[in-house]
This record gives C-alpha cells, structure tokens and sequence, in this order.
C-alpha cells in the first residue's frame, strides 16, 4: 500500500452539544499508511470529541467518512469501529491492574478462544507470545499488570489495541489492512525516560501500523510525528508535513494558542512585573520531598510575588503545587507558612486556614455547576455571609451573600442573568471568573495556580490576569503552574525550573524572557 | 416570543417536585374513593400522625446521608436498638435511659462515618455491617423477648395531647423545621450539599470532608435513636419486629420526596412528602388487604422508578 493514499478519512465534521456548544466544525482529517500522524490543540479544542466521533463513540452531525477510497457511515460503537480497524487506548483506566498480561490482552476476545465452553488457556498463552514477538514487547506474560512499569504498561494496552483489530479482522478476509491506533494523550502518565521508551516502541510499530497522536505536548509532537493537525475552536487551523516542510515550536505553539491578540496582550502585561521590592517571606519551603514525584525542592516566597514552577508535563511541578495546597502529602521537609510549620500531611481545610487558597482552571474541577454563582462564591466565605445568634451557632445570612455575591460579579464582570444563575449555564470564561472569584474576598495570602486560563478565550483571559494582577498588587502571593511559557512571563517575578522532579534553576522573569525567546 | 410558561424544560428541571405532589394527590383521591371514610374523622388524622411522626424523623436522617450521596442501611437497626435500650433500662433509671438511648445511636453513627471517612470503605458496606451490630446487640439486651412498660409517664412522652393532636407530632414537626433551618440557613448544611454535589471541589474549598461526613452520619443515627425512643413510648414497649422492613419504606420516601440518590439534589423539607405518600400507600395497600410482602414489592419498584427519575440527568451527562 502506498504511504500517500489515506487509509481513512473524515471530510466536514461537525458536532454540536446541546445545540448550542459547537465542538467541531467542518474538520477534515486524513490517516495515511504506516504514520504517526498528530492531533494537537488546547483543552477544548475538540481533540477528544473527533477521536469519539472516530471510534463511534460520538455520532457526528454531519460530514463523510472514507475507508480505503470508499464512502462508509461513521462506526455505531467502538465494536464497529474496532471491525473497521480502528481502536482507541485512552488517557486513563486503561489497564486493569489486577489481571495478568495475558488475560488482559484477550480480555473481551475469550470467546474466539473457546472450546466446549473451556478457555483455551495454551493457545492464548502462546498467540500472546507470538503477538509480543512479533510488536517487539519483552515482558513477563504471567506477571501482573500492576507489576509492569507504567511505560510497559501502556505498550501492553497498545498491543491490545492492535492484536483485538486483527482478531476482528480475521473474519473479514481483512487481514492486510493496516490498523490506526488513536493514543489520547498516551504520555500523561509517564516520566521523561518511559516516554523515550514508548515513542522508540511506536516508532518501531509504524512499520505495520498508523497512529493518530494526541497531545498538547509540543516537543513530543514535533519529534515522532509524520504529519500534524493543528486543532482550535474546533477546527482545523493549520496542516504540516514534516517530510516537506520544516516547522518550528514556536509556530506551533503560536497556531495552537492562536489569536494574536493574545501577544498584545502579553506584551501589555509582561513588563509590569519582574520589581518586587523586598518584603517578607510568607512561604518558605526547605527540601520538600515526596517519593516518586519530587525532591529536595526549597525555595523563598514573598508577599505579593508570584514564582512559577515550570517544567515539563508529569515533572513534578503540579505534585509540589498540590503539596503545598494540601491535596497530597509530601513526605520530607518543611513548609513554613507566615512562620508556622505546616503538618506535611495535607489537608485543604488546614491550609486554607494558614492562608493558602487554590484555583484551577480546569472546569467542573472546584466548581459547583449546579449551584448559583453566588452560592459557589460563599463557599470559602461563609465567615463573611453569616450572622452569629449564638457562640455556636452561625446563620448564613441570604443577603449578605447576595450583596456579596453582586460586589464580586460586579467587579470581575461576571456576564451572567443574576447571582442565581446556575454555573453550568455560563461560558468557560465566566465559569473560571466564578473560581478565582471566590477568592477576591477572602484575600488569602498566598494563592496557588493552577492552568488558570487554561481554555478559555484572550478576552476572559486578559480579565482573569487583571484580577489575579491586583491580587498580587495587594500583597497576596502566588505560586503558578501551567503549560503556557507566556503565562509565567506574564505572572511570575521569579521561575523555578524543575525537571524529573529536581529544581533545576531559578530565572527572573527576564532572564526565563530571553531563555524563551519571548 | 409565545411560549407556555409550562416548556418542555421547565417540567424536566421540577420534575421531581412534579411527580411527588401529583403522586399525593392522586393517592389521595384513590384513597377516598376505596374509603369513604378517609381522613373524614379527627380520629383518623390522629391515627395517621401516629403511623408517621417517627417515621419522619428517622427519613429525615436519612435524607441527610443520601443527600451527601452516601447511604445508611442502619437507620432501622439503630432504631430498634435504641427503643429497646430505652424500654429495657426504663424500669431501672427512667428517663435517664433516654440519654443513654441517644448516646448508643451516636456511637453507632460514629461507627458508620469514621469507616467511611476514615477507611473509605462504601457507607453501603459499612453500614451493612453495623446494622448487624445493631440487630445482634438488640436481641442480647433484650434477650430476644418483647419489653412492656405499662408505666403511663412512658406513654406521655408521645401521646400527651396537646391541641388536640399528640406530643410526638410536635417533637417530630420541631425536628422536621430545626433540619429545614440546619440544611437552608447554616454553613453546616451548605456543607452537606458540597460533600452530595462535587466532593472533590468541597475538598478544594477548604471544607473537612472527614467531619462533615461523621457529623452527618452521627445525626443520622441520633435521630433514628430519636425515632426508636419516640416509638417504643408511642407502643408501650419495644420488640424485636420494630424497624423489621422498614429499610424500604424509609428508603422510597425519600427517594419519592424528590431527594436524589447521587446526592446535592433535594432536601428535608421534601421528605415530608415522599412519607404521607408512602405511609399512606401503605395504609391504603393494606387496606386492600394486601400482604405485606406485596406492599413490599411495591415499595421497592416505587424506590427504583423514582430513583431513575431523581437522578440528576444534567449530571450524567458530566460526568460522561
């Protein structure tokens, strides 16, 4: 089969939720034989919902789909999807821990090895043998899969993918097809070593197979793909060739972000930080360690500074936010917080009270989607909104809230029809406004966050920097943590760089500027 | 823009305020037509407050749980265990046995919310087990024999009447109104809808799951203590068949009520519904002379249908 003729192919899909959300408009995308071809876009961008509408777990509202030239309705259901040769290992939950290699590489396939209703465990046994041969896989079959390590883990759930197509296959006289593997996001897990190893094993899969490469991870993109879809809002902005055309990651990550506005808006933002006088420290953090993630990480924060953590994917910068927020526990050093040692073992309520707030922007995350925005605004203000009849007893008070809920909407320009409109009716943007909102009032000293404008659109994003800007104006610190490089430019006075979970370096913001050529 | 204020939307979004009020009226007339008699005489309210006001207050503690998306399978057991201890240790310290009652039903609430905020071992599990503690320790107090107290302080505890109906409407209508407030009005229960409608954003918020969890769950227990003690004065004693099957019933009212199983979706207030439809049901079924295990059946087809109906469908579609 020739490389350039497209194994499959969807011309003009478009799917809409709910009538109103447009998750893909007219996307056109192509798999050729024997590549690695990349799907990249921000969260949001409607990667998940085409590779759905490609495994039949989605059914598109319109557009075509071709098969080896010919026209096919989309797959029903992943079953359908699977005949046609095509299988998805997803992010997460792919694996079964418990079961040994070999029962989870026939897991749903038992019946094809069946005799008098007795599994044929020999012949299972030894097909599975030959299939890791064949893939290249060296590992124990009767281990467990826990056992295995994630990297291994994930080339097992691969060759799940493509030994169950070829068994679906068989059937059809199909068996010279060539099999497309949809990864979603396959690295997430991994360290910087086991993702070495998996892309060498991709690599050397190629030569029988196609993959389609999900990720937002730029470097990873550009070093294993043949080809590169560039998705935002849902459609296709940009194509490359990497075999014709030679394509830099600063062009990608600026086709992925897209708007240039979003420069504008950088450069509006990015020289007005960087000059914070000396204060005092409100956070210091001497060799927190925590087994497997990170170690030996210290540092100094001032009041009304921001530091950066970068790195990465699966650094380890996300595990010390969370250290520090009190989602999980570190195992060794100190957290001192305005001169009090925090416990290490974390709880969010403990530090919430030394002073230290979170906000993601990761949506539906600390939100209550089906609670008015101004109930979600009391939740960490209740001191705020409620009365005291007696010592033990304290009352919300429902004005209290409102009017407190009004003064926050009214500042952060909150679009919405009232303080009792639900969140889930709102935009990202606005959503994102409700979390950091909370906050406003409740002026923590230090805040912790994390991808705060992580899809939602320049507009929404320039407000939620001016909020967190005069935020940090009034004394409150931060700690940011983002796959953005332009985000710590425009946040942080100081970035700490940290890689395999060990601090690399400290730059100022002009000195990580010049490194990122920005 | 010509639109019914009755939308498509708008049934679905009070869907499950909708179906219980039209499920009472109709049972209401049914009943009257099967019995003319219905409610016709004072008697016959005073005999309903009777079938319900414990049973109300034992719903109650429950919706609590279910509202924190959790489950407690001991409201039943505690409630036998504690009317027992109640009528066994009557004769020997008096109302004093009324404290210890209660002071059993909270260890066993605390039981049930340490194994699940602390083990994380699922409540359904969890208050399994205990409910078989419960069960056991009830038949070794009471030596599996029925306890009668004819003492008439016993009996005034919850059939003293006052303008014309009896104390424990009151002692059960106050707690109903106290965990309305609670729910509405305090921190407290905005906590209890965080834990039942995203426990990961409750947690992020700086609110102690752990607490809220045992607390609710400790309530829960207090008020099935509450409801035993209520009952066994109500009956003049306590036996081993009180709270038999009633796990169902309790269940399907407040599913009925409109409070969802997934949890941050309804309330108290609604409970009160979901038990006169259920009491009622139940009266009205055997009535008919329907067997037990008939309305038992019944009972658990209604608690699923209306568990499909509550469940937050906006939610689903979330959480994928």
């Amino acid at each position: 089969m020739s490389a350039a003729n497209p194994i499959m192919e969807v011309k003009n899909v478009s799917k809409t939720f709910d009538r109103v959300v447009t998750a893909l408009d007219n996307v056109s995308i192509e798999v050729r034989g024997n590549e690695i071809v990349s799907v990249v876009g921000e969260n949001g961008a409607g990667k998940s919902t085409l590779m759905k509408i490609l495994v039949g777990v989605y059914q598109p509202d319109s557009g075509e789909m071709y098969y080896l030239g010919r026209r096919v309705p989309f797959p029903k259901d992943p079953l359908d999807a699977l005949r046609r040769g095509i299988s998805i290992v997803y992010q997460e939950r792919g694996v079964i821990p418990h079961l040994k290699v070999y029962q989870f590489l026939f897991l749903g396939l038992e019946e094809k090895f069946t005799k008098l209703g007795r599994l044929q465990l020999g012949k299972i046994i030894g097909l599975a043998k030959s299939v890791f041969e064949e893939l290249g896989l060296e590992c124990d079959l009767t281990s467990s899969i826990y056992e295995l390590p994630p990297s291994t883990q994930k080339m097992v759930e691969i060759a799940r993918a493509i030994l169950s197509i070829k068994l679906m296959m068989v059937g059809d006289g199909g068996s010279e097809i060539t099999p497309i593997i949809i990864l979603d996001e396959p690295t997430a897990p991994l360290s910087l070593e086991e993702r070495d190893e998996l892309f060498n094993y991709l690599l050397n899969l190629k030569k029988s197979n196609s993959f389609i490469f999900v990720s937002h991870i730029i470097p990873e993109v550009m070093k294993f793909s043949d080809r590169i879809y560039v998705l935002r809002d849902g459609r296709v902005v940009a194509h490359h060739d990497l075999s014709s055309e030679k394509v830099t990651e600063d062009q990608l990550f600026r086709e992925i972000v897209g708007r240039e506005s979003y420069y504008d808006l950088w450069a509006k933002y990015v020289y007005g930080v960087g000059e914070v006088r000396e204060r005092r420290a409100i956070l210091s953090v001497r060799n927190l360690a925590k087994k497997g993630y990170f170690e030996n990480v210290s540092f100094d924060l001032h009041e009304g500074e921001c530091i950066g953590l970068f790195g990465p994917a699966g650094c380890g910068k996300s595990e010390i936010a969370k250290a520090l927020y009190g989602e999980i526990s570190a195992d060794n050093g100190k957290i001192i917080v305005d001169g009090k040692e925090a416990k290490l073992k974390g709880e969010p309520y403990v530090r919430i009270k030394m002073g230290i707030g979170y906000f993601s922007g990761e949506t539906g995350k600390e939100l209550f989607l089906f609670w008015p925005i101004k109930k979600n605004l009391s939740i960490v203000n209740f001191e705020k909104v409620t009365k005291k009849p007696l010592k033990i007893a304290s009352v919300i008070s429902f004005k209290a809230e409102s009017s407190l809920a009004e003064k926050i909407m009214k500042k952060l320009r909150i679009r919405a029809p009232s303080v009792e409109a639900e969140c889930y009716s709102l935009s990202g943007g606005n959503k994102q406004k409700v979390s950091v909102g909370k906050w406003l009032e409740k002026n923590p000293k230090i805040l912790v966050l994390e991808d705060p404008t992580i899809g939602i659109d320049v507009g929404a994003r320039e407000e939620i920097y001016e909020v967190l800007l005069e935020m940090k104006r009034n004394g409150t610190a931060m700690i940011l943590v983002s796959d953005d490089p332009k985000e710590y430019t425009i946040l942080c006075d100081k970035i700490i760089s940290v890689r395999n979970g060990i601090v690399q370096a400290v730059y100022t913001n002009e000195e990580f500027r010049r490194l990122m050529g920005l | 823009m010509a639109q019914t204020w009755i939308s498509r939307e708008w049934l679905q979004r009070n869907l499950n305020t909708i179906i219980p009020i039209s499920g009472l009226i109709a049972l209401v007339i049914a009943l009257r037509a099967a019995n003319p008699y219905f409610l016709t005489s004072w008697d016959s309210v005073i005999t309903l407050v009777y079938g319900m006001s414990w049973f109300l207050i034992a719903a109650c503690g429950l919706t609590l749980v279910i509202l924190m998306g959790s489950f407690d399978f001991s409201v039943p057991s505690v409630l036998k265990l504690s009317a027992m201890i109640f009528a066994v240790l009557y004769p020997f310290i008096g109302f004093a046995s009324i404290p210890v009652s209660i002071a059993v039903g909270l260890i066993f609430g605390f039981i049930n919310g340490m194994l699940l905020a602390r083990f994380n071992i699922p409540s359904f599990m969890a208050t399994l087990a205990t409910s078989m503690m419960a069960e056991g320790l009830a038949q070794v107090i009471s030596g599996g024999y029925t306890r009668m107290i004819t003492d008439p302080a016993f009996r005034a505890l919850s059939t003293t009447m006052i303008f014309g109906l009896p104390s424990i409407f009151y002692w059960t209508i106050i707690t109903w109104i106290i965990f309305i407030f609670i729910t509405f009005a305090t921190p407290f229960g905005r906590m209890i809808y965080a834990v039942g409608g995203n426990i990961v954003g409750t947690r992020l918020a700086g609110i102690n799951v752990k607490m809220v969890r045992t607390l609710v769950f400790m309530i829960c227990s207090m008020l099935a203590s509450i409801a035993g003690i209520l009952y066994a004065s109500q009956i003049q004693g306590a036996h081993m068949q009180v709270g038999v099957l009633d796990m169902i019933p309790l269940f399907a009212s407040v599913v009925v009520g409109g409070t969802a199983l997934t949890g941050g979706v309804g309330g108290v207030h609604r409970t009160l519904l979901g038990v006169l439809i259920i009491r009622w049901l139940d009266s009205g079924l055997s009535m008919l002379a329907i067997d037990l295990n008939v309305r038992m059946i019944i009972f658990g087809a209604i608690a699923i249908v209306m568990t499909i109906l509550t469940i937050d469908r906006r939610r689903i579609r979330i959480m994928k």
